[in-house]
């Protein structure tokens, strides 16, 4: 590492005998005992839980009856393809949702 | 671009950056492995198993890192401290004190002027506090006061053991100085 400040001998022989050791795959055992990144269950996951609950209840109020009537679907309805839409985006929310309380993303 | 010892630690601290991590591994896994394969008189299986614990505890430890030494000097401690867990169980490593065994060969070697004992040989003569301070002073620059730091003693015993372990090498390598040459 450092050069030996004096012109010992000793010093001399204890550098020169300081040879860089290879790797040799220690670091990547060492990085494979690693313990796994900690699941933490931060506020994101709670907010978009709670946010869905909320969007949900007033999602189906407003929709409910446009997405049971598929004909108005059919029929290109502007509402329809609303409430559809809402109804997909609340489902993906949830599992964004679920997922993220289970730590399953990084 | 090369980051620095602090950059990476802040990396690993707030994103749990394992490259960041393993960056300082590769940086530091040579010195280590190095100075636990002497602390034990050169089982490297041994030295890399205690190499191994030591980066997984500064794993778990390096939120206590506080920066009031450099980074090598904290790493360093832990590792000695790795080897002083290991050495109840491998008495024969360092615990025993080997004056009086360096005394008979040194005295066997005055009558044998082609007896060469490299350095690692000679260094398996030192006690454990000796060949710690030497290593890590004298071969990784660490100064007086961090390798009292790493070895948890008081300076003037680090400086005690540097004076008599690097007059028990002169000793025991004496004929190979004669035909010294630096490189």
């Amino acid at each position: 590492m450092n050069q030996p400040e004096t012109n010992d001998p000793l010093d001399a022989l204890l550098h020169e005998e300081n040879k860089y050791i290879e790797d040799n795959g220690f670091t990547a055992r060492v990085m494979a005992a690693l313990p796994r990144q900690q699941r933490r269950a931060g506020w994101r996951p709670i907010l978009l839980l709670g946010a869905t609950a909320v969007g949900y209840v007033l999602a189906i109020r407003w929709s409910a009856w446009n997405l049971i009537d598929l004909s108005a679907l059919l029929s290109l309805n502007l509402h329809a393809f609303l409430a559809y839409g809402v109804l997909l985006a609340i489902i993906a929310s949830l599992l964004w949702g679920v997922t993220s309380s289970l730590g399953w993303e990084e | 671009m090369s980051f620095s010892d602090a950059d990476l630690i802040v990396r690993v601290l707030s994103h749990e950056d394992q490259n960041a991590f393993g960056e300082l591994v590769r940086r530091y896994q040579s010195p280590v492995r190095g100075f636990l394969a002497r602390m034990t008189n050169g089982d490297w299986a041994m030295a890399d198993d205690l190499a191994q614990e030591t980066f997984l505890k500064v794993w778990q430890k390096l939120r206590t890192f506080r920066g009031e030494a450099r980074f090598s000097t904290w790493l360093f401690g832990i590792a000695h401290n790795e080897f002083r867990s290991a050495c109840p169980r491998r008495k024969e490593l360092a615990c025993a004190d080997v004056e009086t065994e360096l005394e008979s060969e040194a005295a066997a070697s005055a009558t044998d002027t082609h007896l060469h004992l490299d350095l690692t040989e000679a260094l398996r003569l030192l006690n454990s506090g000796e060949r710690a301070a030497i290593i890590l002073c004298c071969q990784n620059g660490l100064s007086h006061e961090e390798a009292a730091l790493v070895l948890e003693c008081p300076l003037g015993t680090v400086k005690t053991n540097i004076l008599r372990g690097r007059e028990k090498l002169r000793r025991r390598l004496n004929i190979a100085y004669e035909n010294y040459e630096p490189a």
